[in-house]
């Protein structure tokens, strides 16, 4: 007993070393940075202030976190909707195609998130393909400017994270035993029945961590605002990226940084809640 | 699964066999810039010279360079372009080193309009390598107006069309200059009037951003556009058509320095390189590559695109200067709202 | 019915795979495009893999980047494998917060990351380069497999392992024939997720690469910044045929040794 908990140790020992030293370093002193003073210019003076979260409070950096959530919002649902079956779907494959959905699934990896975006500008672009087909088809008469527009970002949004989501729903589903499925069948539930009281509830983990692998870049994806989006819009993303390389505010856009993070684990312990109760639920 | 990983594996091992190995102990030098600021020719023309290998190194913004090199402490780079601006507050932090003019025989091709300026007022520390006005341009099938200066932009007809850099102390700068307040304006009511006028022109804008903005007149997003030089170059080469402004308020001005970091490991092979790009047939192939303002006095009559020589009046333009925190702060927060405004 | 289903979720996925591939293939296309601008396509050439291939920092970019995800990846598989198994199996008080803590990478913005690593790194007098690369991209990649291999260890049925146990394995042996290969699948696509994201990230490598030294990513990224070249473009399409001959070339071979073995 006693030598299978040392095992266990020295297993967990690099993952404790690696993330006290490399991860929480590093953060702590963004925290002791956010509470520090920009110098005029360039750097930073370390004397204790309020102030960049004093800043925050102003109504122009209020507006940019409940757009950024607006958006990020938006596109996880978006997300979800198309990623969840898919990753069901996937998983119901025969072992052959499964093998083959995922090298096309993981495909695109090879081509650079940034090429791929800029593969979207040129079909959205005014003069581009997209406008161009509506256009012999008849669907159109003037070409729809959808590139440098909201609903590019949300475009551009799902489509680099699309992935994550079917791959952690996928991961779920695969692994999910049918014959449940099949017995709830057998015993007189309907196909959605037999779906929403086993499968869904058997994948919920799944699409839960999908989530939180899309919501949580989507607030800081700031290139595809960029790209895409004309850079009109300003995410918290842009604004901590803005504050760093133009306005010198290195204090100011750690001060965006905790508040991002606080954030997102604020929401990251709610999921957590939720799929406890389930699981309890579940048990009960 | 398992195969794809291997097959992962396989490509990444395989794939380097085709890049080229660099041998270490021949001579190098570090150059530190954008990208695309050195024809490749004129690069290789160095090393065949002298024997010098440069390691082009590359930042995105002025600031990251400068805290890169002030992270090494003046080191790691060997020579560096950059705006302006930025050069001023390197020197004040003692990153830059004190040329020697002596060691630069192509010193005395350099415009003297472009020396003297504010971020090195005696010539001590850099040699300017290109300047930049920004301009507007407009594709006159598409636009009605006639388009004079600033003031033309805020015009109802443009809704939705036009494209601007994303410099925000230039946009900040242009909308002074429209309002008639200094390009550089400090005070701070001035600037909230700035902003208010600033909000005013967000429905006419339709992107904001700092790279290849011409395309986007070139590919019908835009039908007016604010513009770099070297952007305005890019624009004409493909279509001449266009019509380049010089806005009749005053226009905005930049120059970019080259200079060698305090503690550059390798000064000689650095002041070698800058000689080189100093001697006038390497300077014109330079400036007609990266389409900004020559600033070599005798590289002016080899210059292919002759658009690239500047009247004199070009240095009365005004530049973008370091100012009080609060002002930056100001401009900043103006900024902040106009993008959020545009949507 | 059921032949219903599958043909409607076949279509379904293969929706979805044409959107995913759309951008890819006008990124493609438009390498072989004459003209440099991306809105017309004025005629079919090959001039800009001719110059690619004579673009010697491209070239050594894609190999840094090649040389940094598979280091960083495997390091971080072993470190993210081996700490998820544990996590599983003990009770410590700090073990929350550590899970908390080492996930914390994904819920930051990548240019936080990058910055404070950069100022980090700086503070322990580390020489920016390969190494800080290494450190930064492992950062990030021990998350996705941590999280995929937890995930894959929840769903674990734990009478395995104590069956093992009972049987006489140690805690090592136990993890190695049993948990290892259940555990693997997860292993392997975290890696793989992993090692994509080194491939592609530039945030927080530009921070804090070294002055000699430039990732793939950070190449295109100038590039896009300052004007692209359809080099790019045929960059992007070189790397998708060599990535799809291998999976090609891989399977052939897989097939032919399965072949003999029936033989056999």
């Amino acid at each position: 007993m006693k030598k299978q908990k040392s095992g266990s140790v020295w297993m967990i020992l690099p993952l404790y070393i690696f993330t006290l030293i490399f991860v929480a370093g590093p953060l702590l002193y963004m925290v002791a940075l956010s509470f520090a003073q920009p110098k005029a210019g360039h750097g930073v003076e370390w004397i204790f202030t309020l102030d960049n979260y004093r800043k925050i409070l102003d109504p122009v950096y209020m507006k940019t976190f409940t757009g950024s959530f607006q958006l990020a919002v938006t596109s996880t649902l978006i997300i979800c909707l198309l990623g969840y079956p898919f990753g069901y779907f996937m998983a119901k494959l025969s072992d052959k195609w499964k093998k083959r959905a995922m090298i096309f699934l993981m495909l695109p990896f090879w081509v650079n998130s940034l090429i791929r975006l800029y593969g979207w500008m040129i079909i959205l672009q005014t003069k581009g393909l997209l406008n161009h087909v509506l256009k012999s088809l008849g669907l159109i008469e003037k070409p729809l400017r959808i590139l440098y527009s909201y609903p590019a970002i949300v475009i551009g949004m799902t489509y680099v994270l699309l992935p994550f989501m079917i791959l952690s729903v996928y991961s779920s589903a695969e692994k999910l035993d049918w014959s449940l499925v099949e017995a709830a069948r057998d015993l007189g539930a309907s196909p959605m029945k037999a779906f929403w009281t086993v499968s869904f509830k058997l994948t919920l983990p799944g699409l839960l961590s999908g989530v939180i692998l899309t919501f949580i870049p989507s607030m800081g994806l700031f290139f595809i605002a960029d790209i895409l989006g004309g850079n009109k819009i300003v995410l918290v993303g842009s604004l901590i990226q803005e504050q760093m390389t133009k306005g010198n505010n290195w204090p100011f856009a750690a001060a965006l940084a905790v508040v991002l993070m606080v954030l997102t684990t604020l929401m990251i312990m709610l999921y957590r809640k939720i799929t406890n109760a389930k699981e309890l639920e579940g048990v009960g | 699964m398992k195969k794809l990983l291997v097959c992962a594996l396989c490509a990444a091992m395989v794939v380097p066999a085709f890049s080229v190995s660099v041998s270490a102990d021949s001579k190098e030098l570090v150059l530190y810039t954008w990208e695309n600021m050195f024809p490749q020719e004129v690069l290789d023309g160095f090393e065949e010279e002298t024997g010098i290998k440069v390691v082009y190194s590359n930042f995105d913004t002025d600031e990251n360079m400068l805290e890169k090199l002030s992270m090494a402490k003046g080191g790691d780079y060997d020579v560096v372009v950059a705006d302006d601006y930025i050069i001023e507050t390197a020197i004040q932090e003692g990153l830059v080193e004190k040329l020697d003019t002596s060691k630069l025989s192509g010193w005395d091709n350099i415009n003297p309009l472009y020396q003297g300026q504010f971020y090195d007022p005696n010539d001590e520390y850099t040699a300017p390598y290109g300047a930049g006005i920004p301009l507007i341009v407009y594709d006159p099938d598409m636009v009605d107006i006639d388009i004079k200066g600033y003031g033309d932009l805020w015009d109802e007809s443009l809704e939705d069309s036009i494209a601007l850099t994303a410099n925000y102390r230039v946009i900040n700068g242009i909308t002074n200059l429209a309002l008639g307040q200094d390009f550089n304006d400090q005070n701070l009511d001035d600037i909230a009037k700035t902003g208010k006028k600033l909000l005013e022109l967000a429905p006419n804008v339709r992107l904001i951003q700092d790279d290849n903005t011409q395309d986007s007149l070139l590919n019908g997003e835009a039908s007016v556009a604010f513009l770099y030089t070297s952007q305005v170059t890019a624009a004409l080469q493909e279509n001449p058509d266009l019509k380049v402004v010089y806005p009749e308020e005053g226009l905005g001005f930049g120059v970019m320095g080259m200079f060698i970091p305090s503690e550059a490991p390798d000064k000689d092979e650095a002041y070698q390189f800058m000689d080189y790009i100093l001697q006038p047939e390497n300077a014109a192939k330079c400036f007609d590559y990266i389409g900004y303002y020559c600033t070599n006095k005798a590289a002016d009559s080899l210059l292919e695109n002759q658009n690239l020589v500047v009247p004199d009046s070009v240095t009365e333009g005004s530049a973008v200067e370091n100012i009080s925190a609060e002002a930056e702060e100001a401009y900043n927060k103006n900024w902040t709202e106009f993008k959020a405004a545009c949507d | 019915m059921k032949k219903k289903n599958s043909k409607l979720s076949g279509f379904y996925l293969g929706l979805i795979f044409v959107l995913m591939y759309l951008p890819i293939a006008v990124v493609i296309v438009f390498s072989f495009n004459e003209s440099k601008l991306p809105v017309r396509f004025t005629g079919f050439s090959l001039k800009w893999y001719q110059e690619l291939i004579h673009d010697d920092a491209m070239l050594e970019a894609l190999g840094n980047s090649l040389f940094l995800g598979v280091i960083s990846c495997f390091v971080s598989a072993v470190i993210g494998t081996l700490g998820a198994v544990g996590l599983s199996r003990i009770h410590w008080k700090t073990k929350g917060i550590l899970e908390y803590i080492s996930i914390l990478p994904l819920m930051i913005p990548e240019i936080i990351l990058g910055m404070v690593l950069m100022a980090f790194f700086y503070m322990m007098n580390l020489p920016f380069g390969m190494l800080t690369l290494l450190i930064g991209h492992t950062v990030f990649c021990v998350p996705y497999i941590l999280m995929e291999v937890k995930a894959r260890l929840a769903g674990m049925d734990p009478s395995l392992e104590e069956a093992a146990r009972d049987l006489g394995a140690g805690p090592f042996r136990a993890f190695w024939d049993i948990i290892l290969p259940l555990i693997m699948p997860a292993v392997m696509s975290g890696s793989l997720l992993a090692f994509a994201m080194s491939m592609d990230d530039v945030v927080i490598s530009i921070f804090i690469n070294g002055p000699r030294l430039a990732t793939l990513p950070i190449k295109v990224y100038t590039q896009i910044k300052t004007g692209v070249t359809p080099e790019v473009n045929a960059l992007c399409t070189i790397m998708l045929v060599f990535t799809v001959l291998i999976l090609f070339v891989y399977t052939m071979i897989g097939k032919v040794t399965k072949g003999n073995n029936k033989n056999s």
